[in-house]
């Protein structure tokens, strides 16, 4: 095939994403040719969601599970991908959902930015090569820079300065590793068999420190720990469908693509991954008990759980990545659920203080169980999903355990699971102000809004019915290997 | 032929908690009724399935086994996990104890106003998770049970106990969730070390299997997987199945509690209302001895004979303890909580010296504990109810006003302490005699476990004695509250004071359904 025509043939193979650069021009132009207040932006927004995940359910039937390179190997197109794609094009959908339920009225700008995080992760998500991979990064990191900024009061400010200092030291690190790889290698294709042939010769330790490097850069986007500074203030001053969207979508693309890094089996990486495990556990959890604000501590509950997601990574020899995708599955409903749990009290307190949930479950009962049901997921309590996601990933980290020598992988999981007995602590609190205390104020106005409602009792329902049938998620992952 | 009689006990509970449920607040004086009523319908299921029961038989019976979820582990292997219910020797012992507290614990709930709505939901949630846990032969469907069940429990705690509720509330579900958390540390490991071999065969790829009877046979070990007894890996210096062991020790000694990790139990118990003190006595608890028996002793046969002298010494060090703490305390209801401490420390005794006189007896204890519990908590909340006040000096010569409450504290009192023909005497001998003709445990453990029995004959007496005996005394304006029993109090303290005398002259009314299956656990 020559050169020009498996340009042609890659092209024919990435139908979702030219669906979504033709939405990202619409929504240009719509936003360009319209007034402010236009409703314009969101319908081609909206329009160009439903019409990128219908094409990925379309080009399902054209990928395989061991997947083909695109454009000379700038691309790599397989099951995974897809699986990650449909994952944040089902984000978008609720993120959809969730700001016009609660009527958060954006500029069309916030629409198209998305839509540009959107794109990022696509192509992110289908990358074993360094180039792509640090624009889609860039494409992300920049589009959710703006993101966070967008609210124009000194809080959002002072976020989207962290979040971009700190983006901006994680990619610089990023490159130089990827320099040094280069400079070690040759290569920029880090998939192939003579990436790792290349490395083989090398002394392991600075292998283990530039791939750190590396690794920076997509720990920045999954929130882990030490890479985890912006998080706190980005997830409390940033609007709730945003930061929602933003806490699973790029998270999601950030850990297929550390997944392909330690697939790439170039050298092993469990002592590094662990010890980012571990670090991140502590931060995240220690740091969560403290915090009195509920989006903030949802942040801080979002490193501890990127630590649990990494654990999945760490594989033996009848394990392999797949915890980390069952977990990722689970985790769009329990966190994007928890927000939406935070706009539903939001509209009734005109709050996000956690003191202010007090005596909510025991007006609202509804509330209350939808509450228990998502809280205790993200523990990992059974019976709802988050248990066997929790069980599947420190399944895979026990059959690591046991053939790698040394203790540090099981102290990992005791270590690992005692954390998500801290974590408890501050995922029930909530749970225990809005059921057993009373209302702050007794007689005030006491109305369910049907849909936001039933659109939260969907959350849940979710996680409940995914614990019963959990072999629903398991085929539909386990069908990327 | 499965008759679904065990589904039964699950699903009448759940259906119970959502007809409460979706009932509107109008009908709310039908809350308790339909929770007694529910109760009273699995004790008649409870019976019918001790009539089904064979009792030679050491098997699991009335199997009802259906597929659950089958999940990949990656493209080599899978979990394969089974809804699988069935009852043996020890399990049917604990469903019977189980359906007579709970539904002693329902009729005790009438006096609930605060919320009935929630409460009794809870109750019945309650009841059908620790029905379900007995019920379990799959390790995963236990587990499941077993944690779902601290989130009622917590509910009823944290919601209608006492001052210090939220604390209290809050400390058990941490302590017992981390030890909960080192049983799913074993479950995992236990799990990937045992392979179905039927199944394997048939999908073609490595399945592993929750089955408890898959992973008590030793022939489905996986040779070079993490509990290998022919290649022992090791862990933190340890055997990998002696590490599992003990995992399992702390994680059920936290619920049982062994004494270290007891320091949860007292402020539960004095925090909890009566009826969901009654049920953690009487119930919760014997969860911790039943995993023991189930898992670490049924599955991990070699490691348990090592540590046979560890468990029988903390179980020495918890009737010692347990004993000295209940002879301080001024709060009766504290009182009883440290006595429940040092009475489960003979069951520990009893299943660390691994004959089948010692694990008889270990059963025999925590069903004869869990209906003298119950009683001695009920007997706590009748007091507590009068006067909101449960200092024993507070109290003098109650025997004048209230002959009918002395004489059942008698019962109770007097069947803790070991006194023979009451229940408490025959659990107490039987741990202490497995102890003497065991192999496994210096004599040392059972010879000072008889100073325990001394101990609690100090505490109960002197305890009666203040309360019951002299003058009657006690505070200006609680001379009218203090009223003697009332019949629902009576029907409550009687028929488990029947059960004690019963059981205590008769004991092989329960040994002959236990026994079987306990001596097949030492093979």
């Amino acid at each position: 095939m020559s050169v020009l025509e498996e340009i042609f043939h890659s092209s024919t193979r990435i139908l979702p994403e030219w669906v979504l650069f033709t939405g990202i021009l619409a929504t240009c132009m719509g936003l360009a040719l319209t007034k402010a207040e236009s409703k314009l932006p969101f319908y081609l927004f909206s329009l160009t969601g439903l019409l990128y995940v219908y094409s990925l359910l379309i080009s399902a039937e054209q990928i395989t599970a061991k997947g083909e390179t695109l454009y000379q190997g700038l691309l790599f197109l397989d099951k995974k991908a897809l699986l990650i794609k449909q994952l944040s094009g089902v984000a978008v959908l609720i993120f959809t959902v969730h700001a016009r339920l609660f009527n958060y009225r954006y500029a069309g700008e916030i629409y198209l930015l998305v839509l540009f995080v959107l794109f990022g992760i696509s192509i992110l998500s289908m990358t074993t090569h360094f180039l792509t991979a640090y624009v889609a990064l860039e494409l992300i990191s920049l589009a959710s820079y703006a993101l966070v900024a967008s609210e124009k009061t000194k809080e959002n400010f002072e976020a989207g300065i962290k979040y971009l200092i700190f983006g901006a030291t994680a990619s610089a690190l990023m490159l130089f590793g990827i320099s040094l790889f280069y400079g070690l290698t040759h290569r920029l294709d880090f998939g192939t068999p003579e990436f790792a042939l290349a490395l083989a010769s090398q002394a392991p330790v600075p292998v283990q420190i530039i791939s750190f490097m590396v690794l920076g850069g997509f720990l920045f986007k999954v929130a882990a720990a030490p890479f985890h500074h912006w998080v706190p203030d980005v997830y409390e001053s940033t609007s709730t469908p945003v930061i929602s969207f933003l806490s699973f979508a790029p998270k999601a693309a950030g850990f297929i693509f550390i997944a392909r890094w330690v697939s790439a089996d170039f050298a092993n990486l469990n002592y590094l991954l662990a010890l980012i495990i571990a670090f991140s556990l502590v931060v995240g959890n220690f740091a969560a008990i403290w915090q009195d604000n509920f989006k903030r501590m949802l942040g801080y509950s979002g490193i501890a759980q990127s630590g649990f997601l990494l654990t999945g990574l760490i594989t033996g020899n009848n394990s392999d990545i797949y915890g980390t995708l069952f977990y990722l599955t689970a985790y769009l409903p329990m966190t994007m659920g928890s927000f939406f749990l935070a706009d539903f009290i939001h509209s009734k307190t005109r709050s996000y203080a956690i003191p202010a949930m007090a005596g909510m479950g025991k007006k609202y009962p509804l509330l209350g169980i939808n509450a228990v049901v998502i809280l205790i997921s993200m523990v990992g309590l059974p019976p709802t999903v988050g248990f066997v996601a929790k069980l599947l990933v420190f399944s895979s980290l026990a059959d690591a355990a046991s053939v790698t020598p040394g203790y540090l992988l099981y102290g990992l999981l005791v270590f690992g699971l005692f954390n998500a007995a801290i974590s408890l602590y501050y995922y029930l609190r909530p749970v225990y102000l809005m059921i057993v205390r009373d209302p702050a104020e007794k007689n005030s106005g006491f109305s369910y809004n049907v849909l936001v409602t039933l659109a939260l009792s969907y959350f849940s329902f979710t996680l409940l019915y995914l614990f019963i049938k959990a072999d629903l998620i398991s085929d539909w992952v386990f069908g990327v290997f | 032929m499965e008759s679904g009689i065990l589904s039964s006990l699950i699903l009448l509970p759940l259906l119970g908690s959502l007809l409460i449920l979706i009932l509107p607040p109008a009908y709310k004086n039908f809350y308790k009724w339909i929770s007694l009523i529910t109760q009273i319908l699995l004790l008649i299921n409870v019976l019918t399935i001790l009539g089904l029961f064979d009792r030679e038989n050491p098997e699991y019976q009335l199997l009802e086994h259906s597929e659950w979820i089958r999940l990949s582990l990656g493209s080599k292997s899978i979990l394969s996990i089974d809804y699988i219910l069935g009852v043996d020797g020890l399990s049917i012992a604990l469903v019977l104890l189980s359906s007579i507290i709970f539904l002693i614990a329902s009729v005790s709930s009438f006096s609930i106003v605060y919320r009935p709505k929630t409460y009794f939901c809870l109750l019945l949630l309650l009841t059908a998770t620790v029905l379900g846990c007995f019920l379990a032969v799959d390790f995963f469907l236990f587990f499941v049970f077993f944690e779902f069940m601290l989130l009622p429990m917590y509910f009823l705690i944290g919601i209608w106990g006492g001052e210090n509720r939220a604390f209290a509330s809050l400390k058990f579900f941490i302590y017992t969730f981390a030890g909960s958390v080192l049983i799913l540390v074993v479950m995992i490991c236990l799990a990937i070390s045992n392979q179905d071999e039927f199944f394997t065969s048939e999908y073609a790829r490595l399945v592993y299997s929750f089955d408890f009877r898959t992973l008590k046979d030793t022939n489905n070990l996986i040779a070079d997987s993490i509990l290998s007894i022919e290649q022992p890996v090791s862990i933190f210096g340890l055997p990998a199945r002696d590490f599992m062991f003990l995992l399992l020790l702390i994680g059920f000694g936290i619920k049982m509690p062994i004494v270290p990790f007891h320091t949860w139990l007292p402020d539960a118990h004095v925090e909890a209302p009566t009826p969901v003190s009654v049920i953690l006595a009487g119930i919760l608890l014997k969860i911790g001895g039943y995993g023991m028996l189930r898992v670490a002793y049924d599955i991990l046969p070699d490691a348990s004979e090592k540590y046979a002298g560890l468990v029988g010494a903390l179980g020495l060090i918890s009737i010692l303890y347990g004993a000295l703490n209940a002879l301080n305390q001024t709060d009766l209801k504290k009182m009883i909580a440290y006595s429940s401490v040092s009475h489960m420390g003979f069951v520990f005794i009893g299943i660390g010296a691994i004959n089948s006189v010692g694990f008889n007896g270990a059963v025999f204890q925590m069903f004869s504990h869990g209906i003298l519990s119950a009683m001695l908590f009920l007997i706590a909340g009748v007091l507590y109810e009068r006067t909101h006040n449960r200092n024993i000096a507070a109290f003098q010569g109650l025997a004048r006003k209230m002959p009918l409450y002395t004489l059942l504290v008698a019962v109770a009192f007097f069947g803790s302490l070991g006194l023979p023909s009451l229940s408490g005497f025959i659990g107490e001998f039987l741990t202490l005699h497995g102890g003497f003709q065991s192999a496994h445990l210096p004599k040392w453990i059972p010879a000072l476990g008889i100073v325990g029995i001394v101990l609690s004959a100090i505490y109960f007496l002197l305890t009666f004695q203040r309360m019951f005996f002299g003058e009657f005394n006690t505070l200006e304006e609680y001379r009218t509250l203090l009223k003697d029993l009332n019949k629902t109090e009576l029907f409550m303290l009687g028929s488990l004071a029947i059960i004690t005398l019963l059981t205590g002259v008769w004991p092989n009314l329960i040994i002959r359904y236990i026994n079987a299956s306990l001596t097949e656990i030492l093979r």
